[in-house]
């Protein structure tokens, strides 16, 4: 998390470096009366390198996809009643034979 | 031997079997990783926005620089699924669509924005 919003602001700075390379040069486009066709290729490509670091700081600083599986092995609904200590295990039920191995059931 | 009522309230109290697995699901989960779309597409509208503006895009153009930003970020989301949507979402149309058009409305203000600042002014 702190990686990804470091990156993030990286990327952002480096969208306002660029935003102020590409000022400076409108202003020196004015001096020299020529049209503005288009940032320069530095620009450009520091425009790219921002890019990637926003689009990498925005795919891992919300966070990870949760399986949506009912299911699945991290989905388990596993909790213990709290009343752990009203719960008795001598009784008539240890006649039944019992599977081993049964996972817990909603 | 069924453990007693210790449901909590994170999943649908739908009975499932193994055939309609996926007609009930996680909700909460579903809803983070629908929040977690939301959150990239946003900050990515935005980041394309002032883009476009650097760049000084002027029509339909930026519309267009628009729909591929959105493209890939939708790419990116897809793989960040490890391109498995059924086990994170439930259908493909969540990973694809959701969000675009509320990203439209941040990306043209963030154009609009960046293009002053970087051309009028």
């Amino acid at each position: 998390m702190g990686l990804g919003f470091t990156v993030g602001v990286i990327g952002v700075l480096i969208l306002g470096h660029a935003a102020y390379s590409t000022i400076q040069y409108r202003s020196l486009l004015k001096i020299t009366e020529e049209e503005f066709s288009g940032p320069p290729m530095e620009v450009v490509l520091e425009l790219l390198v921002g890019l990637l670091f926003c689009m990498w700081a925005a795919l891992t600083v919300p966070g990870k996809f949760l399986s949506v599986h009912p299911h699945s092995d991290e989905n388990r609904v596993v909790s213990l009643p709290e009343n752990v200590d009203f719960m008795i295990f001598n009784h008539r039920g240890r006649a039944f034979s019992s599977e081993v191995g049964l996972k817990l059931k909603h | 031997m069924a453990v007693g009522h210790g449901d909590s309230s994170s999943s649908d109290k739908k009975p499932t079997d193994a055939l309609n697995d996926l007609q009930t699901f996680n909700a909460e989960n579903l809803q983070s990783n629908m929040k977690v779309i939301y959150y990239s597409r946003t900050f990515l509208s935005i980041i394309g926005g002032v883009i476009a503006g650097i760049l000084g895009f002027n029509g339909v153009i930026g519309i267009v620089f628009y729909f591929l930003v959105m493209a890939v970020t939708s790419a990116a989301l897809a793989a960040k699924a490890k391109f498995s949507v059924h086990s994170y979402f439930d259908s493909w149309n969540r990973i694809l669509l959701d969000g675009f058009f509320g990203g439209l409305m941040s990306f043209v203000l963030f154009w609009t924005f960046a293009y002053d600042i970087v051309h009028i002014f």
